[in-house]
């Protein structure tokens, strides 16, 4: 493996982004595919397309069962116990080699924030192996799929996966093991390519987010209020959040909470910060330099929290802020846009104000009813 | 090129490398060993049966590989070798009845599963026949290809469930036995339809041949065929039924010439042919034994 990475490294010179280094090992596996079909080209054919037909088998010698000493069948094609042998090795290799950088993207294309589940990734490697070498074994025996069936019936599998993304990772590895199995790994391979890149693009540009969902830092506003509430209510945090979190995540949490409960300041005192402002960037530095210009003119008090730095997809930053009363939030934003153009990528604001005045208002409806 | 070959001597000149031995050269090499000692071998055995005159004696019996474990139809090309089939896919393997050679396999496009029963060849034509009487026509194709095909439905499914085909040249027709008559009205007969070339529906006739004839002095409570051939020499109607393990010999005008038992042990004899030297080929699926074609002496009496 690390001569595999050096060689990837080497022709992405050292890049870190993932759809270059899917590009330079779908290209070192084709160059590969192609220099032994060169060379093997019936070998390559018989795993690659047999399933597609278009394979010629050769010329078998049958067995007289009349003859004194009758001989096995004797296979001019594959069928002969090498020819088997050396067929299982290459669908077993072909399906690792089409599931390797599966495995890759399942683990670096996450939510932010989100954490692979190991299992799922050594599943998910094994997984085409062994359907490649359940499916070679039943091919064209309804007799042997049955008993397959009896055989997996009484093993269960019941599995529940936490991200219902993660299915789609197995059915895909079942996909390529059947792909291998059937001596298609062309199909295969077309599949392994398709699923990576849609999966990579779809998570660098975010595809399908809710505009009206909360991010991820909204999420956190919520209990983080509620713990750094001036009035002393220690209100229990969202309990699906709560009950969602990870080991990890919830230590990650409540290392945010104590750090922001101490720029925010102790219990019945007016919080020091009333806003979270959220910019996703490529220059992250730049981009820092900008919008600090802007926080300190336009602010009465900001503090850096948090940077996120992602490979592959903008970095995030969240600053911890008091508005100004006469200063508006858009106005705020379009400054923050003016000055760091061509260095943000997104930037939101999200303030405590609204959630305020809310109370205000339902304490004024208690009243008058 | 030159890079290639250079590769290939370059791991031949290494000691135990078995792929160096098995290039396309070595491989035709063996093979035409192997085929000219079994052809001695027939010839052998050939000069046996003609001097004992058992007609029951096979001369050989090939057993098939997995994918025609369900052998059926038999189709005699003009090269001497069979065309055959396995019964679920539409998968034409080709084999030397003298040297038992499967040369070659080739399949219909899409890999067409239905109950194939029988082959022909009719020239250049391939059919290849369902039980429900639809005809696949198709030519003939290299290793491994997959060929197109045209299908033609005889509308005969209602009618008959077939099994047997065959192409009589001279009057160049295809011909179809039926197995079991699905009208239960319809007389017990045999029944054997001829559809003309090209195809139409409007010119099949009808070959009505009575039951009591066909049975004729064995114990057969019916006869239903599960294939037949044109004999090479007389122009008659071979027919063999599997389930009674039976052999028909009928003029192309229904006259029954002979019906006697097969010869040999036959498991589920499902396919028949005759070469032009004589041989009567039978293809038997796989049951208690494996699926095998084999070969005896065809004497016309």
């Amino acid at each position: 493996m690390p001569v595999l990475r050096e060689i990837i490294d080497v022709v992405t010179m050292r890049s870190d982004r993932p759809v270059r280094r899917l590009v330079a090992y779908y290209a070192i596996v084709a160059v590969v595919v192609a220099i032994l079909a060169y060379f093997f080209p019936g070998e390559i054919a018989r795993i690659a397309a047999k399933g597609l037909g278009d394979v010629p088998e050769g010329p078998t010698v049958l067995t007289d069962a009349l003859a004194s000493s009758p001989t096995a069948s004797v296979s001019f094609g594959p069928g002969t116990l090498l020819d088997v042998t050396l067929t299982t090795v290459l669908i077993l290799i072909g399906a690792l080699v089409l599931i390797l950088p599966v495995t890759w993207v399942y683990m670096s294309a996450r939510p932010s924030g989100g954490q692979h589940n190991q299992n799922v990734v050594q599943t998910l490697i094994i997984l085409p192996m062994v359907v490649a070498g359940i499916v070679f074994i039943v091919q064209n025996s309804l007799a042997l799929a049955f008993s397959l069936a009896g055989v997996v019936g009484a093993v269960r599998f019941r599995t529940t996966l936490r991200d219902s993304r993660d299915l789609v990772y197995i059915f895909l590895s079942s996909v390529v093991g059947f792909a291998a199995g059937v001596q298609s790994l062309a199909v295969g391979a077309v599949i392994s390519v398709v699923f990576n890149f849609v999966l990579i693009i779809t998570w660098h540009y975010d595809y399908g987010r809710n505009m009206l969902m909360p991010t991820a830092a909204a999420q956190w506003s919520r209990p983080l209020q509620a713990l750094a509430s001036p009035t002393g209510d220690h209100q229990i945090p969202d309990r699906d959040l709560v009950l969602s979190l990870t080991p990890e995540n919830a230590a990650a949490l409540a290392d945010r909470f104590k750090r922001v409960q101490k720029a925010v300041g102790s219990k019945k005192k007016k919080p020091r910060f009333d806003s979270i402002l959220t910019i996703t960037t490529d220059a992250v530095p730049e981009a820092q330099g900008r919008i600090e210009e802007v926080l300190e003119r336009m602010t009465k008090r900001w503090s850096l929290d948090e940077i996120v730095t992602n490979v592959g997809k903008p970095s995030e930053i969240y600053y911890l802020m008091r508005t100004k009363k006469t200063i508006p939030r858009d106005v705020l934003l379009t400054a923050i846009h003016e000055n760091a153009a061509g260095f943000i990528a997104t930037v939101d604001l999200e303030t405590s104000a609204p959630v305020e005045k809310k109370k205000k208002d339902e304490k004024n409806d208690g009243v008058t009813a | 090129m030159t890079g290639r070959r250079g590769i290939v001597l370059l791991l031949c000149a290494m000691p135990g490398v078995a792929a160096c031995r098995d290039t396309p050269k070595a491989r035709a090499a063996e093979l035409q060993k192997i085929a000219a000692a079994r052809k001695q071998d027939l010839a052998l055995r050939l000069a046996t049966v003609d001097a004992n005159s058992d007609k029951a004696m096979p001369l050989a019996m090939w057993i098939m590989p997995a994918q025609l474990r369900e052998i059926s139809g038999l189709a005699l090309t003009s090269r001497g070798t069979v065309l055959t089939h396995d019964d679920n896919s539409g998968r034409v393997s080709e084999i030397d009845p003298k040297t038992g050679i499967l040369v070659k396999s080739f399949s219909l496009v899409g890999n067409q599963k239905e109950d194939f029963e029988a082959i022909a060849i009719a020239g250049n034509d391939i059919y290849l026949m369902a039980s429900d009487g639809k005809l696949f026509r198709f030519r003939e194709g290299s290793d491994g290809q997959q060929v197109q095909f045209i299908l033609f439905d005889t509308g005969l499914r209602k009618q008959c469930e077939f099994e047997s085909l065959t192409y009589e040249a001279d009057s160049t027709r295809l011909v179809m036995a039926c197995k079991r008559i699905l009208d239960k009205q319809a007389p017990k007969d045999l029944v054997i339809y001829r559809m003309p070339l090209p195809l139409n529906r409007a010119t099949f006739t009808l070959l009505h041949v009575p039951l009591q004839q066909v049975v004729g002095s064995n114990k057969w409570k019916g006869f239903r065929p599960s294939d037949m051939t044109i004999d090479p020499f007389t122009r008659n109607y071979v027919i063999i039924a599997s389930h009674e393990k039976g052999l028909l010999v009928l003029t192309p005008d229904g006259d029954v010439v002979r019906s006697e038992p097969l010869p040999g042990d036959h498991q589920q004899p499902e396919g028949v042919a005759i070469t032009r030297d004589s041989i009567l080929l039978i293809s038997d699926e796989a049951n208690v034994k494996p699926a095998a074609i084999t070969l005896y002496k065809w004497r016309e009496q």
